[in-house]
This record gives C-alpha cells, sequence and structure tokens, in this order.
C-alpha cells in the first residue's frame, strides 16, 4: 500500500470514515461497479439487467448521503466550537445547573444560526438537489421491481396502471367541464 | 436566585405536562360560514356577514396550495377573517380541499382559469356584480396575481399578502433549494407530491428552532402557580392556541404533481412570471394587464417569502392606483401575532373600503350608488354583465 493510500488516523474520526468511503465508492466503481453495469445475456437478460442497475442506485444514493453527513458533521463541530467561545466569553467558561437555561440559549442560538448560514450555501444546495434526486431514483428503482416481481405476477393492479386510469379520468373531466360551460353559454344566450 | 429559578422551571414543565396529559378541546376555523359552491375537492366558503350592510363589492380570498385556508380563522381572538367580517366586508374563502391520486394531472392552469375563475363567477353572480375582490395569500397571492393578469375584467382590486413573484432572490432559503432541485424527478416518482415532503423542507429551514426551541419555548411561557385559577386559564388559553399551530403547522395537503412542476420550475427554477414569460394553457401571464388598485403587503422577517420576492410586483403592473405595505413581522405572525388584528387587517380594510364601492371609483358616484336602490344596482349590473357576455360569444 502507497502512504498516499493510508488512512489518516490524525485527523478526526468522521473525516477518516469520510476518506475511507471515498477510497471504498472508487474501489467500488473500478471494480465490483463495472462488472454490475456490465450488460447481461441470456434469456433472463432483461430482468438481471434490471436487478443490476439496483447496485449503482443505491450506490448513487449512498455516496449522496454520505456526502451531506461529512458535511453536516463539520457543521456541528464547527457550532459546537463556537458554543464552547461563547461559553468562555458570556459564562466565564463555568457551566453548572444553575446555568443552565444561558447554556440552552446559547446553545440553540448558536446551532441555528450556524446550521441557517450553511444551509444558505452553495454547497448544500447542490448536496440537498443531488441526495433528493438518488433518493428519487432509489424510491422509483424499487417500486418498479415491486410492480415487476411481485404485482404483475399477482394480477395485482400497480401504481403504473392506476397512474393512466387517472390521467384518462382526468381529461375525460376535463372535456365535460368543457362542454358543460359552453352549453351553459349557449343556453343563456338564447 | 439560579436555585428558585431552576424550581420555577421545573413547575413549568410540571404544569405544562399536566395540561398535555388532559389536552383542553380546541377548535380551528370556527367563524360561521356556508359553502356556496363546490367542484371536484375544491369548496368555496361564504362567511356569515356580521354587519347589516357590507361594503358592496365582495372579497374572494385565495389561500395556497400548502397548508391551510384556516390560519386566517385560527383562534376566535385573532382571525383575519373575523376582523374582516367585522370591518363590513363580504368575504368568501377557497379551499383547496386535500388532492388524492385522482388529482395528480391537475395543472397550474386549472387551478387558475378552471376552480379560481369558476369561484369569482359564482360570487359575481350571486353578488350581481361584474368584479370582485381578490386577497390573495403567500402561493394564492401568486395565483390571484395570475389570475387578475388573465382576467383583469373581473377584478376590482388585487391584494397580496405574502405572495412571492419574483423567485430570483438569495434571501429566501427556500429558493436556493428549490433551484438545485430535480422537480421532475420528485413528480414523476410520487405523482402526488406528498405534504410531508414539503414539510420535512419546511423544518429543514430551522431545525433547532423549530423542532427543539419551540417546544421548549412552550413550555417556558406557562404560569407557575396552581392555586391560582386566572393563571390556570391562561395555561389552558395558550396551550389551546398552541395546540390550533401545531394542527395547521403540519396539516399539509399533498400537491397535485403537474401543478407543482409548473410552480416550481417556471417560478422558482426559471423566474418566468416576472419576466412576463409564464405560460397558462398556452397563454403568456403578462403582468401589465393588471390595470386595477393593488395593494402589495409583505412581512419584514418573512423567512419564506422575504420582500424581495414580492417588492417587484409593484413595477410590473401597469395600475396607478398601487400602494406597498411592510409589517415588522414573520410569515406567521402577520396573520396570529399581535400586530395582526391591531395593524395589518385595520389597514387593508381602510384601503379596500373606499375601494369596495359599486363602480369602485370617486365619492359621488358612492352617494349615488347609495341612493340607489340595491335591487336595481343589482339589475344593472346583471344587464351589463349579459351583455358583456354576448359581446363575447359574438366575437367567438
Amino acid at each position: 500500500m502507497r502512504d498516499s493510500d493510508r488512512l489518516n488516523m490524525e485527523q478526526s474520526s468522521f473525516e477518516s470514515t469520510q476518506e475511507f468511503y471515498d477510497q471504498w465508492i472508487n474501489m467500488y466503481t473500478a471494480t465490483m461497479g463495472k462488472l454490475v453495469e456490465m450488460p447481461a445475456v441470456g434469456p433472463a437478460r432483461e430482468k438481471s439487467e434490471k436487478m443490476m442497475k439496483g447496485f449503482s442506485t443505491f450506490i448513487n444514493l449512498y455516496a449522496a448521503g454520505m456526502d451531506i453527513s461529512s458535511n453536516l458533521q463539520e457543521v456541528f463541530i464547527e457550532a459546537m466550537q463556537k458554543v464552547q467561545e461563547k461559553i468562555g466569553a458570556d459564562m466565564d467558561g463555568e457551566i453548572s445547573p444553575e446555568k443552565y437555561k444561558e447554556f440552552y440559549d446559547i446553545w440553540i442560538q448558536t446551532y441555528s444560526e450556524t446550521f441557517k448560514d450553511f444551509a444558505k450555501s452553495g454547497h448544500f444546495v447542490s448536496d440537498l438537489g443531488k441526495l433528493n434526486a438518488h433518493l428519487m431514483d432509489f424510491q422509483k428503482y424499487n417500486r418498479e421491481m415491486l410492480e415487476e416481481n411481485y404485482l404483475k405476477p399477482m394480477n395485482l393492479p400497480t401504481k403504473t396502471e392506476i397512474g393512466e386510469i387517472n390521467k384518462e379520468l382526468y381529461t375525460l373531466k376535463k372535456t365535460v367541464k368543457e362542454l358543460t360551460s359552453q352549453i351553459k353559454e349557449l343556453k343563456e344566450n338564447k | 436566585m439560579n436555585g428558585l429559578k431552576f424550581n420555577e422551571d421545573y413547575g413549568k414543565f410540571k404544569q405544562g405536562m399536566e395540561l398535555m396529559m388532559k389536552p383542553p378541546e380546541f377548535s380551528v376555523g370556527t367563524t360561521p360560514s356556508q359553502i356556496i359552491y363546490t367542484e371536484d375537492k375544491m369548496k368555496l366558503i361564504h362567511y356569515i356577514p356580521t354587519v347589516a350592510k357590507t361594503h358592496p363589492v365582495p372579497i374572494l380570498i385565495v389561500y395556497a396550495l400548502v397548508n391551510r385556508y384556516y390560519i386566517l380563522d385560527l383562534q376566535p381572538d385573532k382571525s383575519v377573517i373575523k376582523k374582516l367580517l367585522e370591518e363590513g366586508f363580504d368575504v368568501h374563502v377557497i379551499d383547496w380541499g386535500y388532492p388524492s391520486g385522482s388529482d395528480r394531472y391537475l395543472t397550474l392552469d386549472d387551478y387558475v382559469n378552471g376552480y379560481l375563475n369558476n369561484s369569482v363567477e359564482k360570487i359575481k353572480e350571486r353578488c350581481g356584480l361584474d368584479k370582485i375582490t381578490l386577497l390573495g395569500v403567500c402561493q394564492g397571492g401568486t395565483f390571484s396575481t395570475m389570475y387578475a393578469a388573465l382576467h383583469p375584467e373581473n377584478v376590482q382590486n388585487l391584494v397580496t399578502l405574502l405572495s412571492p413573484v419574483n423567485f430570483d432572490s438569495d434571501k429566501g432559503i427556500l429558493n436556493l433549494w428549490a433551484k438545485g432541485l430535480d422537480v421532475d424527478k420528485i413528480v414523476d416518482y410520487y405523482g402526488i407530491v406528498p405534504g410531508d415532503f414539503l414539510n420535512s423542507a419546511f423544518l429543514l429551514l430551522d431545525p433547532f428552532r423549530l423542532m427543539i426551541d419551540k417546544y421548549v419555548g412552550m413550555f417556558d411561557r406557562i404560569e407557575c402557580n396552581p392555586d391560582d385559577a386566572a393563571c390556570q386559564l391562561r395555561n389552558e388559553e395558550f396551550i389551546k392556541n398552541f395546540l390550533r399551530m401545531e394542527k395547521w403547522i403540519f396539516d399539509s395537503p399533498d400537491q397535485a404533481g403537474e401543478t407543482f412542476r409548473q410552480f416550481m420550475k417556471d417560478c422558482y427554477q426559471k423566474n418566468l412570471l416576472i419576466q412576463n414569460k409564464m405560460m397558462l394553457n398556452g397563454k403568456k401571464i403578462n403582468l401589465k394587464n393588471i390595470n386595477m388598485p393593488v395593494l402589495n403587503v409583505m412581512a419584514e422577517f418573512d423567512h419564506l417569502v422575504p420582500t424581495d420576492a414580492s417588492i417587484p410586483l409593484s413595477d410590473a403592473i401597469s395600475s396607478t392606483d398601487k400602494e406597498t405595505l411592510v409589517f415588522p413581522t414573520g410569515h406567521i405572525g402577520i396573520f396570529v401575532g399581535s400586530k395582526s388584528q391591531k395593524e395589518v387587517c385595520p389597514k387593508i380594510a381602510a384601503w379596500l373600503r373606499p375601494r369596495s364601492l359599486l363602480n369602485g371609483k370617486a365619492e359621488e358616484k358612492t352617494e349615488s350608488a347609495k341612493e340607489e336602490k340595491p335591487e336595481s344596482a343589482k339589475e344593472k349590473m346583471n344587464e351589463q354583465r349579459k351583455t358583456t357576455r354576448r359581446a363575447r360569444v359574438n366575437k367567438k
């Protein structure tokens, strides 16, 4: 193992975790990731290809989750440091049961402000967008698998089919409304 | 001293827990009303007037699709609707209902040119008038603005309350977050976008205050004097109001997918409305078509709709009679805060009163309108309406 590949244990435990995770994801992408993305062959080709896709969908969601957790962890550490500084300044460094309310006020205000600042950052906006998009992909994939492997074989209606009926219903209702309105206008102007 | 404070706080907590274990009964939206029109899940509510003679031009309140309209009538002593009734207005409100799977394909056009337009027509027909006042709240104000631009002939006055029209603001966290969202993926997966999904975003705006401090604050407000009956009553009333607000905050209807898609993409992501580029059912919304009196009301500390998002409306419209009011309060405080009843409602009422007369113009016309018997005025309006409709049909 090269020195650069070694995990830096001098950092906080979360940073090491993040570093370990980054290395793991790189390794996964270069090896297993390629394997699951490989085109499937044989009679169950379509099904196995779809199932294999689930791995990448999950990995993407996991990666986005790790990114956001890692950033949040940094924000919490920053907030904690600010709280310590303020306690030093406002409470003479003393945290006693008698001063719990003062401590609480400092804690809630500092955490709230620090998190709000972070929430406005471009970094968080992008991370949140990614996490949300990958979560939707993952949930959609799970639903498709459920429909494909359980609902359809059991001859039960799927969300996709219900969606089609709803669309049809919507179009019909809209047409009825338009026609009713036209009839009303014609009647009124007779 | 500190020991005493600790005992006092413990007493508050104990008192609060006792109250919460036997929660007082409470209700919301208690101002007497009747439903005068329904369409699918939408209901048009008419509030029973509390004065003998109301101002002639009725008000239609258009609330947002997110959360429920009863924030305007949350508690009997702090009700925007009740206050408007007391000020002599004839008040209506749209209850959008709770969309379900079958509403997944409802579009923004269905809401604005469908439900909203049909409600306006219903009120016009009932009151025998050509125009009514639209009072749009939050997203409902954005809808009302779109409507006023598309149907200016139906709107006597437009009041927008905390309503965003310019979505390109970096002051609102929601505006920033919306830019990074893949809206298509959300709508394609959910179909009907869950209210809880939106609620989690609102909570994430300030999680420490909204998920911890709010509840700590609740206990903090409890007065600790078990032997004082008046104090107990105050505590009970406080808990009731707290629970009312909790109910409202988490009473979040799901969102019709296609409406959510267009609103998020066209407004929050592309900011088309203020640029007069937004389309509804193929028709461009030109804000310059808004030529009626407009009152634009904002809250200085609004964390959801910053003033930046509402101020540009004034320059985007062609109305000459327009006014902007900014109150030193927040997005919710404007409805239920101490200033709501004392300042916000009276100022809106004072602005609307002279503009809510038949023909809505000068004093002398008011006088002649007053002299005219109400029935004959209604007949005249009905006749005018019929003529307009005939002209419209002939044009077709």
